[in-house]
């Protein structure tokens, strides 16, 4: 605060000034000698009375209009607490507002409900925008998305942010800022704002061209938090994962299941933690919750799946040819493990050729298969129609594959491996990956299959060599998907397996195999698909679940729906019922919040000052006081004379 | 009680002997014609002799006869001495800011004119004070000397006692005037009879006896007179412990009111017992209110 504004506001006190005076003036008189007081009458209440307010009404209207008037003084400085968009000498402003919907918004704060404050301040801000600015509304929740395109229409804006509802989603605070610098590209106006409301839990996002803005910090507070991530039920026994802020949000707190005697307690320290609780089978076992309270209750208890529940994945490969010289396990299984704790991986040599086999896994990955025979064919065209992923690395051994193997369902007919090929990955054509696709610059693999030649039976090409040869294809199959890819794992063959790029891509894989076989335990925000079916219904702990339908590309609407509570979930699936579990990223309580430091974007943006210039607005009242204290002066003279003028004839007439 | 308030406040009217002259002069001087002569004056007895004495009445005889100085008295029918009685009570040292100064001094200032017209007749002055212990009284003296002496005791004397519950005070000062003055006598007494010890009025009354002329000046301050307050005011008396919270607007009639019937019953007390009251203001003029008390004295040529 200013000088001026203290000044401007100091002049306020005078306010106090004609109470004061009044209680001088009321105070007791100044003793006075005076010989004859014997001879003076005391007459101490009409003393009193004199002294006492006379009019309550004045005087509190001219109060008022000292406060106006001290406080239009001082309102070009004030700093309102209302968040409120600034403008470069009036010009229209494009604002993306990004709002991070993710489960750690949920929290209480020593401010309140995060995401309640976040809301709060973007209504706010919403409030100073006006007729020729854009916005775009962008939410943080995983996946991030938009929740409103650009728009002109302020209305339609408005009733998106009223509609906005907070999720267990984990954070994916990057990619929502990179949609909302998107989402704002294009657009006339030249000032063009990102305003994020977020804790910014977890990794801060990258600085671009577009500054971002934190108009709430306060939403950086810190909150002491447990939250039981997950619970599955392994035989007699249900083993719980819990994640905690801080050792105080662990401390002394106690973990049962719901029903049942069994009892764990928490150790006193911040990070996760696995406790295992005896089940006693003769009592439904449903729920584990912790005891005790924190910032968020919700999060305090979590659904029993059962072991199944895992995303089953089957690695077929070669482990002698995948091996690396650094030693442990292939890349590819490493790179498994590694997004996707909670799968139960299963690596084997040879394809099985029973359809049985496949019972309980969700993906099959092939690393340079030399071929499938007519068994394992249909084993797993029989896994991908229900619902399966299969996804084929294509290498050398393509070739060389024994007679009567083919690569069905992948590809039809032999396939030829191009040593002599040196074209290279086309990174643009991996735009869909996000920004890791274009780590496949420059991969310059010492050859590839050729599928430009091959049947791929209608299979659409996702990402392509320089030279147009497909590098990667899909085709849906029933109800799964068949991926097939012209470069193999093995690092003698190129370095596909230690790009970024490579990770992303199993992690589509990962994704679209949970999306059709529903791995009965899945981390909210994830997107349930339901290719083939015509009649889904869901109901989760919060009520049923909006069932979509999304058009693919030739033609056949596929259905799905996204879940973003933590919960058990109720399927009905044409006429088969299915039991689901959605979890916690335990991320969302482990990562502490922060506010952007200053040197960052925040700083360089130019400040967007969160003032408001209210002076018309106290100009108004103190103009409304005055007039006031006008009329009631006018009103009173009006009823003296009135009062006199009925006196008057009467004295007379007495 | 002593109180704080000890140095008389002489305002405009100091110094005390020139304005007491001014005054004097604007009266006609000579208000009877009784100057003692030789014959006619009969030996009235020995007193020990005190200062200001007239040498001339010193008896020698007896000086050499007993060994210490006496003086002789004689009584003569036509004695006219003048006694001057003054309140040296706390209250008259009260001086409001209408007033020209307070009202000892005020009163002083009528005391020495008074004087000073009697010594010019050739009468003889007698001062005394209703105070706990004066010390300045002037025996009854004439001549030259006899009015500097009274301006000089009237300068020394500081009004400061409360003597609202001494009685003694007031009777040892009656009692005074009362030796010295002898049928015939003018007694005046200036007091604003505010706070005097109960039965005051019959002591002074009792001065009236004996053929005295007796001339009760009541000095008060134009405020005192007037009220003049508005507003919440807190009074307090000088020498009772009284106070008192009123409004000033709407006690003053009750004041006054009560201020009048106050002197109504004074005035009442003394004139059955022959003496007179009057009211003088410390904001009028000296010269009216001293012709007034001559008027009182009924000693005034015409």
């Amino acid at each position: 605060m200013t000088f001026l504004v203290t000044a401007a506001l100091a002049v306020g006190l005078l306010v106090l000034a004609p109470i004061v005076a009044h209680l001088l003036r009321r105070g007791r008189a100044r003793i006075q000698d005076f010989p004859p007081a014997g001879l003076v009458p005391p007459k101490r209440s009409i003393a009193r009375e004199r002294s006492r307010l006379e009019d309550y009404l004045p005087l509190a209207l001219r109060g008022l209009l000292v406060l106006c008037l001290a406080l239009l003084g001082a309102t070009p400085f004030v700093r309102c607490s209302r968040v409120s968009l600034s403008r470069q000498r009036g010009a229209s402003v494009a604002l993306a507002i990004v709002i991070d919907d993710s489960q750690s918004m949920r929290l209480r704060n020593e401010r309140g409900v995060r995401w309640e404050l976040a809301l709060k301040a973007a209504h706010e801000l919403f409030d100073s925008v006006r007729e020729g600015d854009a916005v775009s509304i962008v939410l943080a929740g995983k996946p991030a998305r938009i929740a409103l395109s650009a728009t002109m229409d302020l209305r339609a804006a408005r009733h998106v942010l009223d509609e906005l509802t907070a999720s267990d989603r984990p954070t994916d605070l990057a990619a929502a800022v990179q949609l909302a610098r998107s989402s704002l590209s294009g657009l006339a106006q030249r000032d063009r704002r990102v305003a994020l409301f977020s804790d910014l839990a977890g990794e801060p996002p990258a600085n671009g061209e577009l500054p971002l803005w934190t108009p709430a910090p306060e939403l950086a507070l810190r909150a002491d938090d447990c939250a039981v991530t997950s619970a599955e039920k392994h035989g007699a026994r249900v083993e719980v994962n819990v994640a905690c802020s801080s050792p105080a949000a662990a401390r002394g707190r106690t973990l049962t299941i719901s029903g049942q005697v069994a009892k764990a307690t928490l150790v006193a320290r911040a990070g996760t933690q696995t406790l295992e609780l005896a089940l006693d089978p003769k009592q439904k076992a449903e729920d584990v919750a912790l005891d005790g309270a924190d910032a968020l209750a919700l999060d305090d208890r979590a659904p029993i799946a059962s072991a199944s529940s895992s995303l089953g994945i089957l690695v077929v490969e070669d482990t002698a040819d995948s091996r690396v010289a650094t030693g442990g396990p292939p890349p590819l299984d490493q790179a498994l493990a590694a997004l996707d704790a909670d799968a139960a991986l299963r690596s084997v040599a040879l394809l099985p050729d029973q359809a049985d086999d496949f019972a309980g896994l969700a993906l099959a990955l092939l690393d340079d298969p030399g071929g499938l025979t007519p068994e394992a064919r249909s084993a797993l065209t029989t896994f991908v129609e229900r619902g399966g992923v299969a996804v084929a690395f294509l290498g050398p051994r393509a070739e060389h594959a024994p007679l009567g193997a083919s690569f069905e369902p992948f590809a039809h007919g032999a396939l030829r491996f191009r040593g002599d090929a040196t074209s290279d990955a086309a990174p643009q054509s991996f735009a869909w990956l996000g920004p890791e696709g274009q780590s496949f610059s420059g991969l310059s693999p010492r050859g590839h299959v050729s599928l430009l030649a091959a049947d791929l039976l209608g299979a659409r090409t996702l990402a392509t060599f320089s030279d147009g040869d497909p590098f990667l294809t899909e085709r849906a199959l029933g109800k799964g998907l068949i991926f097939t890819l012209a470069l193999p794992t093995d690092p003698a063959q190129s370095d596909l397996v230690f790009r970024p790029g490579f990770v992303a891509l199993l992690d589509h894989f990962l994704d679209e195999a949970r999306q059709r076989r529903g791995a009965g335990k899945s981390v909210a925000g994830s997107e349930w698909t339901f290719d083939a079916a015509s009649k889904v219904t869901i109901r989760g702990p919060r009520g049923p679940v909006d069932v979509s339908e999304r058009a693919l590309v030739n033609g056949s609407p596929r259905k799905f729906a996204v879940v973003d509570s933590a919960g058990r979930y109720a399927l009905h699936i044409d006429d088969a019922s299915e039991e689901r579990v959605v979890t916690l990223d335990p991320e969302e309580t482990l990562a502490e919040p922060h506010a952007l430091v200053a040197g960052s974007a925040q700083a360089q943006i130019g400040a967007p000052r969160s003032e408001t210039n209210v002076s018309p607005e106290f100009g108004m009242v103190a103009l409304g006081l005055l007039g006031l204290e006008l009329g009631l002066r006018a009103w009173r003279l009006a009823r003296t004379r009135r009062i006199t003028s009925v006196q008057e004839p009467r004295s007379r007439a007495s | 009680m002593k109180l704080a308030r000890t140095a008389i406040d002489w305002g405009k009217l100091a110094p005390l002997r020139l304005h007491a002259q001014g005054v004097a002069d604007g009266v006609y001087a000579g208000w009877h014609r009784s100057r003692r002569r030789g014959s006619g004056i009969e030996f009235g007895g020995h007193r020990a002799y005190v200062p200001g004495d007239d040498l001339r009445f010193i008896d020698r005889h007896a000086l050499l006869r007993h060994g210490e100085p006496l003086v002789r008295q004689f009584e003569t029918e036509t004695d006219r001495t003048l006694c001057l009685l003054l309140d040296a009570s706390a209250s008259m040292s009260f001086r409001s800011e209408r007033g020209i100064a307070s009202k000892f001094a005020f009163a002083a200032l009528l005391a020495a004119a008074l004087a000073k017209v009697a010594v010019s007749g050739g009468d003889r002055v007698a001062l005394s004070f209703i105070a706990r212990n004066p010390s300045n009284e002037l025996a009854t003296s004439g001549g030259r000397q006899a009015f500097e002496r009274v301006v000089g005791a009237l300068e020394s004397i500081e009004p400061s006692e409360d003597l609202h519950a001494d009685r003694g005070a007031l009777e040892r000062a009656v009692v005074r005037i009362e030796r010295r003055a002898n049928r015939g006598a003018n007694v005046v007494v200036f007091s604003d009879l505010l706070d005097l010890p109960d039965g005051a009025l019959e002591l002074l009354g009792g001065l009236a006896a004996r053929g005295r002329n007796l001339c009760l000046v009541r000095v008060l301050d134009p405020t005192e007179i007037e009220f003049p307050f508005t507003g919440p005011v807190h009074l307090r008396a000088l020498e009772r412990p009284t106070q008192v919270e009123t409004d000033g607007a709407s006690a003053r009639a009750d004041y006054l009111a009560a201020l009048a019937e106050n002197e109504r019953g004074l005035q009442q007390e003394l004139l059955a017992r022959g003496g007179r009251l009057l009211r003088a203001s410390s904001g009028d003029d000296a010269i009216a209110i001293v012709r007034r008390i001559l008027d009182a004295l009924g000693g005034r040529p015409s």
